[in-house]
């Protein structure tokens, strides 16, 4: 522990961002700069923090009387989700540039406030302080999306505060009576996450204390039918919420699902494991069929997100190498084809005040550009093989059959209810003719350089995704062993 | 070999990249040429490699992709004769068809799109072809299906034909889930999914287990090769350029679904049920599609129907258990079908986008003398008349289903029998229609002048529809079997008994063809033909009946579209905003009434109800805290 505090200054670096973005609040252009370089070094911070030896790891005490400890580790997973935090962030500074005009001091502080408390959430190692980094969570993004959203933003920051911080309560209860129970078994009065895994609590607990883990990171994932709340955020958050909320901070809740829930509670979770896979797959169904029939294009994204998802949950419930690494790379793809799709409808909403699908029609003549990216980005979504999406999804469909072939089954119907609501997106949108009349102009120099690097990662991972597998597949046999 | 392996796939990916990344800034003339000598540069690999080809199989690895637990995808290819004599076959078809192409798409704007994806599916198309692992072949596989529908809707502005695109991915969708059960069932049995391995161990299948996975092959096969009971795809497909109709939806694409069972052969043979099964979804699917094709007025559609059942008729000779006669119908039925398909984009661009063969007639023979001939011998060989390379193979395929035992094959026999009387019966017809006799409605505009070489470039492809039945002359002849020769010892490759039924079915054949010519002359001929009333009526009364393609489409609509569409409604509006919102907010204000905090958070003063969270929190921390010491 001699050396620099490399995962503090991974984590709370965004803090410092968001304090000089306060500071600049009354000239919002150089908040603006000031922020979109804050965020890039923070991003090659990562990087750089991320091609040390791994694990990385810093653990010193907290809260002594409790035994409660600073606890942070950063391994190839962990890693893997930061680095994608840290590069969401500088995208969602990017393309808040035009559509953010007031307030633009504390929205960049909130963004940077996002970052920070989820890379809380990814780093930490002790119960306690992952509890705390939850519960930040909901903070800043309650705040963007109730302030800088849309019409009804009020109504839906109240809801995701509601879901949210309802699962959290219960999860809170849990966690102090798994430390009360463990400690009072043990004589070892500890919230580290290896003391805890080391001796589990009896089985008769684990299922309850399973349960309430679960509600609070299934109200997050979201896992059907916990998710009304995700279309409502979706809708009414700015485009730099919505990105943060698909990429960011619903990962979170995957995430933990797999770091914490199932590995605390092995024994309930091989008993109950196939509920989480039902809902898994059900929810891919249901939302992908929910999807065809919306009319906001913003909305059909978020139900995409809802049923994409529902095949990480079916992945990580099948708890097999080869469903989990694809789950891992599913949270890493959606949040860059999902995130990308958000802001594309955020760019377009920003020029003609409206997402309606039936407002559109023939872009692909009048912004071709714009199209191109389009196409790409939901033929992903679509699992379009060569591009990232497909190769986690193939691992999570081949691998879970063995154990689980009822749920995969019913996924690999996913198939078609994914690509049926994407292409109805694409004819309501591209192609045909316009059905207003209205002509938008083309991509900006600075939108396309928003989309190139996403188009770029998607193709990236969908062509050589054993660069990315080779790295989480290691701490992932870990965590399976 | 690897370094020719790769040139064969790379160059089409090339163009395709290229055009995509910077078409709109290169010249016109240059993307035409790049997408052309790009898949020229395949087809000299593909040629040079089937001649240094050392025979047997090779597995090569080409590029790393993902691995994890027994799901392992990796960029390898398999290399056969039949793969290589595959790859040969769809290079020349798809160079000749990009360049008639440019002349085709003259005047169009999208032509750089048009190119891109042309030399995508190309791409894909050979991935399919060479892949050994089932995932990288999943890769070309769903890259045809995208290609074809991003063509099929390349004119974008047109709703319909977007729709057509549409319907065309996602039936081909539902035929890949099956593709993906496969998959999934070979990692969790054989735990491999490289076809090369899989055939060396088809063996060990049960034979449970080898029908299972044949069925979800075939099923998968149907959907691309459009055979029932996913075919309605095809006819709508027509919506594409006529160029995109004859490589995708005629000569290469559709034929896929055939060639991946031909690769997995082994599998399906240990089953004789499989075998059953494939050969009857042939035979059904060739008989409707001849039924179907009788129907047609538009001379597009006559030919995808046209399609659909001679794809039908390599199923059946696969389903026989004769890859060697599948194969033989496969490269014949591509050589005169893209020349059928390519003849029709002339004639349709000579009467102004006329497609109704009742409105053509005597005056097109007349005026456009070539593409008369053209389509004509594209025509003798739909109608398996000798000595057409379409006869031969029609032959090798009748002798196979008449060589198995057995009731069923028999009464097959006869369907495919029936069939090629049929299919005689409706090429005739619209020969008779389209180049004899007067039109209909009488054309308005002189006949367009089209460039010389569109249609010029079209006479390698007539060449080979008349003479590549060489390749593989039946067993009576004696001088036989160049293909079957170069394909034996490909596993499953088994060369039927030797030539004792083929006069049999070579007579039947011939029978077949002049039968057909025979009805044809006396329904259509131009002197039998009754007033244009009557025949527009006869056209539309009886055979309008099989225009619709037998009600599958409708049914299908009623059955499964529309109530998806429907109850995609109900469940967003009624369940998931009515119900489980309901119900879950309901849960939540129950709470909140229930407590004291539900003033505030009614009046929604979170801050209020956050300092609260965190002084609970704090509280409840320190009678912890002090609880333990």
């Amino acid at each position: 522990m001699n050396d620099f505090p490399l995962l503090t200054a991974v984590t709370f670096l965004p803090l410092a961002g968001a304090l000089g973005a306060l500071a600049l609040g009354k000239t919002p252009e150089a908040c603006r700069r000031f922020s979109l370089i804050a965020a890039l070094a923070h991003l090659a911070f990562t990087a750089w923090a991320m091609s040390r030896a791994l694990p990385l790891t810093e653990d010193m005490a907290w809260i002594p009387a409790l035994g409660a400890r600073y606890t942070l580790e950063m391994d190839a997973v962990s890693a893997v989700l930061s680095l994608m935090t840290s590069f969401l962030t500088v995208i969602a500074v990017l393309v808040s540039w035009k559509e953010i005009q007031e307030k633009v001091g504390a929205y960049h502080a909130l963004i940077f406030g996002v970052s920070t408390t989820a890379l809380g959430v990814f780093l930490a190692r002790d119960l306690l302080l992952f509890l705390v980094f939850w519960e930040a969570q909901l903070v800043p993004m309650f705040f963007i999306i109730g302030i800088w959203g849309h019409e009804d933003r009020r109504r839906a920051a109240f809801k995701f505060f509601l879901f949210s911080i309802a699962g959290g309560l219960f999860m809170l209860l849990a966690g102090i009576w798994l430390y009360l129970a463990h400690g009072g078994a043990t004589g070892n009065y500890t919230f580290s996450l290896a003391a805890l895994l080391a001796s589990p609590v009896a089985p008769g607990a684990q299922v309850w204390l399973l349960a309430a883990f679960l509600l609070a990171f299934a109200i997050k994932t979201p896992i059907v039918p916990l998710h009304t709340w995700l279309p409502d955020a979706h809708t009414q958050a700015p485009t730099a919420g919505s990105l943060l909320l698909a990429g960011v901070l619903l990962k979170t809740g995957s995430y933990a699902l797999a770091r914490w829930a199932i590995p605390l509670f092995p024994q309930a979770f091989a008993e109950y494991w196939w509920v989480l896979a039902a809902l898994g797959s059900g929810g891919l169904v249901y939302a992908s069929w929910v999807a065809f029939a919306q009319t906001d294009a913003k909305r059909l994204v978020a139900y995409s997100s809802v049923g994409h998802m529902g095949l990480v949950v079916l992945g990580l419930a099948v708890w097999k190498t080869a469903s989990l690494e694809g789950a891992v790379l599913l949270m890493v793809n959606h949040a860059l084809t999902t995130g990308a799709l958000f802001i594309m409808v955020g760019m377009l909403g920003e020029r003609a005040g409206t997402r309606e699908m039936a407002k559109f029609g023939g872009l692909w003549k009048t912004m071709p550009t714009f199209s191109g990216f389009f196409l790409l980005f939901a033929m992903a979504s679509a699992g379009l093989p060569g591009l990232g999406n497909f190769v986690s999804e193939m691992l999570i469909l081949l691998g879970s059959y063995q154990s689980a072939p009822v749920p995969a089954a019913l996924a690999f119907a996913g198939l078609v209810l994914t690509l049926a609501y994407v292409l109805r997106l694409l004819q309501q949108m591209l192609f045909g003719e316009s059905r207003t009349g209205n002509v938008y102009h083309d991509l900006t120099p600075r939108e396309s350089l928003i989309l190139a690097p996403l188009a770029a990662c998607v193709v990236v991972l969908g062509v050589a995704p054993w660069s990315v597998l080779d790295l989480i597949s290691i701490p992932l046999k870990a965590l399976l062993a | 070999m690897k370094i020719l392996a790769f040139l064969i796939l790379a160059p089409p990916l090339f163009g395709g990249l290229t055009l995509a990344l910077t078409g709109r800034n290169l010249p016109r003339r240059t993307c035409e040429v790049l997408a052309s000598l790009t898949i020229l540069a395949s087809f000299f690999a593909a040629v040079t490699a089937w001649f240094t080809f050392p025979g047997g199989r090779e597995v090569l690895s080409l590029a790393r992709w993902f691995s994890a637990g027994p799901v392992t995808a990796s960029m390898d290819v398999l290399l056969d004769p039949l793969a290589l004599t595959m790859a040969v076959m769809v290079t020349f078809v798809s160079f000749i068809i990009h360049v008639h192409s440019i002349w085709y798409m003259r005047g169009e704007e999208g032509y750089v799109r048009f190119f891109c994806y042309l030399n995508l599916f190309v791409f894909s198309m050979l991935v399919i072809v060479l892949a050994d692992n089932l995932l990288f072949l999943f890769l070309g596989w769903e890259g045809v299906g995208f290609c074809s529908y991003a063509l099929i809707g390349h004119w974008y502005h047109e709703e319909f034909r977007g729709k057509a695109g549409q319907k065309a991915f996602i039936l081909t969708r539902i035929g890949d889930v099956a593709f993906v059960a496969a998959m999934a069932v070979l990692v969790s049995t054989l735990g491999t999914l490289s076809i090369a391995q899989i055939d060396a161990q088809a063996i060990s299948l049960s034979a449970g287990m080898a029908l299972a996975l044949s069925l979800l092959f075939l099923f998968a096969a149907a959907g691309k090769s459009a055979q029932l009971p996913l075919l309605v795809w095809l006819p709508d497909a027509m919506a594409g350029p006529t160029p995109v109709s004859a490589l995708i939806h005629a000569a290469t694409m559709v034929t896929a679904g055939v060639y991946l069972l031909m690769r997995l052969f082994p599998v399906v043979a240990v089953s004789p049920d499989a075998m059953l099964m494939v050969a009857m979804v042939g035979g059904l699917t060739a008989f409707m599609g001849c039924l179907a094709a009788l129907g047609q007025r538009d001379i597009k559609r006559i030919l995808a129907w046209s399609t659909i059942s001679q794809v039908g008729y390599m199923l059946l000779a696969l389903g026989a258990g004769d890859v060697t006669g599948s194969m033989f119908h496969l490269l014949c039925h591509a050589f005169f079908k893209s020349l059928l398909f390519l003849g029709a984009g002339c004639i349709i661009q000579v009467l102004h986008e006329e497609q109704d063969i009742l409105n053509m007639g005597g005056f097109l023979r007349k005026a456009r003398p070539e593409i008369f001939w053209l389509f004509l011998i594209g025509a003798l060989d739909l109608a398996s008349l000798p000595p057409t390379a379409g006869f031969f193979s029609k032959g090798r395929v009748l002798e196979a289903v008449l060589a198995q035992p057995g009731m069923a094959y028999q009464a097959l026999f006869i369907l495919a029998a029936c069939g090629a009387v049929l299919t005689s019966f409706y090429t005739f017809r619209l020969v008779f229609l389209a180049f004899w006799g007067d039109p209909v409605k009488p054309m308005h505009h002189e006949p367009a002048q089209l460039p010389t070489g569109m249609a010029r470039v079209l006479w390698p492809l007539a060449v080979l529809a008349l003479g590549a039945g060489v390749i593989n002359l039946p067993g009576t002849w004696d001088v036989s079997g160049w293909l079957a020769r170069t394909l034996d010892g490909i596993p499953g490759v088994v060369q039927p008994p030797h030539g004792e039924q083929a006069g049999t079915a070579e007579l039947i054949d011939l029978a077949a063809g002049f039968g057909g010519l025979a009805l044809a002359w006396f329904f259509y001929a131009p002197k039998r033909r009754p007033d244009p009333e009557i025949l527009v009526a006869r056209e539309d009364g009886m055979l309008g009946v099989f225009r619709s393609g037998l009600g599958l489409d409708a049914l299908y609509n009623a059955v499964f579209a529309r109530p998806y569409r429907a109850l995609s409604g109900i469940l967003w509006k009624g369940v998931d905003a009515g119900l489980i919102d309901g119900a879950v907010m309901g849960c939540g204000r129950m709470f909140a009434y229930a407590s004291e905090l539900a003033r505030p958070l009614a009046t929604g003063r979170i801050s209020l109800y956050l300092i609260m969270l965190a002084a609970g929190l704090a509280a409840l921390l320190a009678a912890l805290a002090a609880g333990i010491k």
